[in-house]
């Protein structure tokens, strides 16, 4: 048990040395460009939504005037069939753009 | 008092998860750490036939940067709290987003999401773990490098370092994705960075081309494993060819598996046929023409008669055979004519091309999958039953003819014992098979989910006994698979964690392994 205790702390220790020593070296790859993000509602609802939407897999939901608070819901938590998409995926932000684009009538776009 | 959190890591008092948390924040910014139920609701919902409570994370790490990760393993073994990684997270059928044990926290490595290298001409690329399929797509695409990727049905909203780590299939000529990766870097329990094969020597410029460095072979064991985190993964991808051919041949009786093997297993180890062809049933096609309910009603098992109104109604055959030729037009006719010549000796196959089958909606789903294009028609699997419940049943078969008609004979009848549907496939690798059969269920009703547990359980138990092993399993059959390989490995795999992760904060329980 004292041993096992005694790994750990050794263990732990060696944990924080390498980091500060390897860090350096990862480092140099952060500097690269940042990652991606969505440009708008309409991409989203293209590279994602659509391909079940409009594709006779999930029921249409544009020009329904579903509310968007309802398809943030949805989204966030899933439904039935339909996976849960996290904040990691659709941001905040762009999760709000996406409900707009859905919800709101065809012609206003 | 109450907990201010929806779950705790096993073994981890709230003060001490507390203090995890804090420091957590020091390194990632408060925003990144999200431990309220309305945060963690997107990394609960599983489609496996257990309590969601089961598998709730206890919180989730937005990591972006490697050096982040290394700080968060050492918060991690201080405070001994386990992690759990996801890449895009998308591991539908097999566990989702959630963690295999209830309290684990989520790392969630989407949001690394760049694309740092794809080389036109040595045709590889190299990305970190949060990049989609859709967004190499789209950069392919863009930079007009003629390169094809190979991916899962769940294509677009699925990555290929997620999907190669837990050992998955595409449908091109590179379809065994594990074959075709090429180096990956991995932060360690310790925070130490490995970059296996040729990425260890300083320098080095064929990390991507070369794969097996020097010494014993690394990369193998860092897939359906929990012996490290991969932060960026490199991978082969194929140049577009001249011309592509998709084509399904279609066979009326279910005895005409052991034919259809026997035909396709020299073509495909010959190279003839190049890709992982796709055996699949009347009952896995059905859904993108057919709806369950105009056929039958009630509980039950849908019956044969049923299955072959459904076959006539929608034009599929009780077996589909996809599979593609790929090459110039010429190596394509040359390929054609032995192809048809196989099938059609005995004169039961039926061989259709694009030219009768462009605007089938199975046939040019499938035809997209083998040309590494985005889809997602095949999640119509999940009308068939509704109720959103789903887990993938995968046992490893030879590529013999008797194997597979054992094999679907036994599935089917098990499933017919509780009720529940084949919807299953062949995915035919170069020796192997992939017998794929979702265990559709409605997770909204109680009975049936409760069947479907038990339907999985005697699967895996009955299979396992007549030495069928499982190729990969969801969350909640993990032990179960693992013991199903006897004594010897599960010491190994032990051994293995111990050394590299003594703590046990790396996703205990994944594959058995703890
Ligand atoms: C309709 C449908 C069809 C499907 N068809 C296919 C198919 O054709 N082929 C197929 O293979 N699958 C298929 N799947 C299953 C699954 O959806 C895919 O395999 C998908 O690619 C896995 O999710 P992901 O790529 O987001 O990986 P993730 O969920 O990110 O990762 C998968 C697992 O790998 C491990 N892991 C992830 N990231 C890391 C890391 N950085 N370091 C260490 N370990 C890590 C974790 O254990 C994780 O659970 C299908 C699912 C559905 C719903």
């Amino acid at each position: 048990m004292k041993k096992a205790k005694l790994v750990n702390c050794i263990f732990g220790c060696l944990v924080a040395i390498i980091v500060t020593i390897s860090s350096a070296w990862s480092a140099q790859d952060e500097k690269n460009s940042p990652g991606f993000a969505w440009k708008d509602g309409a991409e989203i609802y293209t590279k994602i939504c659509a391909y079940c939407h409009e594709a006779h897999v999930g029921p249409q939901i544009r020009n329904r005037e579903l509310p968007a608070a309802y398809i943030r819901a949805i989204v966030r938590n899933g439904n039935r069939a339909m996976p849960a998409f996290r904040p990691s995926e659709i941001d905040d932000e762009s999760l709000i753009k996406l409900a707009d684009f859905i919800s709101n009538k065809e012609a206003q776009h | 008092m109450a907990s201010q959190y929806i779950a705790l890591p096993k073994g981890v008092s709230e003060k001490n998860f507390n203090a995890a948390i804090r420091d957590f924040r020091k390194v990632l910014g408060d925003t990144s750490v999200l431990t309220s139920a309305e945060q963690l609701a997107p990394y609960i919902k599983t489609m496996m036939p257990v309590p969601d409570g089961d598998h709730t994370p206890s919180a989730a790490l937005l990591a972006t940067t490697v050096e982040q990760i290394q700080k968060i393993v050492a918060i991690c073994n201080q405070y001994k709290v386990p992690v759990w990684m996801i890449s895009t997270g998308k591991n539908l059928g097999y566990g989702s987003a959630a963690p295999a044990e209830r309290g684990q926290v989520v790392l969630d490595l989407k949001r690394m999401n760049r694309i740092l290298e794809v080389d036109k001409d040595l045709a590889f690329a190299l990305v970190e773990p949060g990049a989609t399929y859709q967004q190499l797509y789209d950069y392919i695409k863009e930079h007009k490098l003629g390169l094809w990727l190979s991916m899962p049905a769940p294509s677009a909203i699925a990555g290929p370092v997620g999907n190669t780590l837990d050992r998955g299939v595409g449908y091109t000529p590179y379809g065994e994705h594990f074959l075709f990766a090429c180096g990956m870097e991995v932060v360690l329990a310790n925070g130490e960075v490995l970059r296996t094969g040729m990425g260890s020597m300083p320098n080095s410029n064929t990390w991507q081309v070369f794969k097996w460095g020097y010494g014993p072979y690394l990369d193998g064991i860092f897939t359906q494993s929990n012996y490290g985190i991969v932060t960026k993964f490199g991978f082969w991808l194929m140049p577009e060819p001249p011309a592509f051919k998709p084509f399904v041949i279609q066979y009326q009786h279910e005895e005409d598996i052991v034919e259809i093997v026997e035909t396709i297993r020299p073509l495909r180890i010959s190279g003839v046929i190049p890709n992982a062809v796709v055996i699949a049933h009347a009952l896995y096609e059905a859904p993108v023409k057919a709806k369950r309910s105009d056929y039958v009603s009630g509980p039950g098992s849908i019956p044969d008669e049923a299955v072959y109104r459904i076959m006539k109604d929608h034009k599929l055959g009780i077996w589909n055979v996809y599979a593609a030729l790929y090459g110039t037009q010429e190596q394509i006719d040359v390929n054609w004519k032995i192809v048809t010549q196989a099938f059609g000796e005995s004169g039961k196959a039926k061989i259709l091309t694009e030219q009768e089958a462009a605007d089938d909606p199975a046939f040019a789903y499938r035809a997209k999958l083998m040309r590494g294009e985005m889809t997602l028609t095949e999640f119509s699997l999940y009308n068939w039953r509704g109720g959103g419940g789903s887990m993938w049943f995968a046992p490893v078969s030879q590529a013999r003819g008797s194997e597979t008609l054992k094999q679907m004979a036994l599935t089917k009848q098990i499933f017919a014992k509780y009720g529940l549907d084949y919807s299953g496939e062949f995915i035919v690798g170069m020796r192997d098979m992939h017998h794929i059969v979702d265990v559709l269920y409605d997770k909204t009703d109680p009975e049936q989910t409760k069947a479907a547990y038990q339907c999985f359980d005697e699967l895996l138990t009955e299979f396992s006994a007549r030495g069928y092993g499982t190729y990969r399993v969801n969350t909640a059959f993990m032990d179960k698979v693992a013991e199903t390989y006897g004594p010897v490995q599960r010491k190994v795999h032990k051994t293995l964690k111990k050394a590299l992760d003594p703590n046990g904060i790396i996703a205990p329980g994944k594959s058995g392994i703890r």
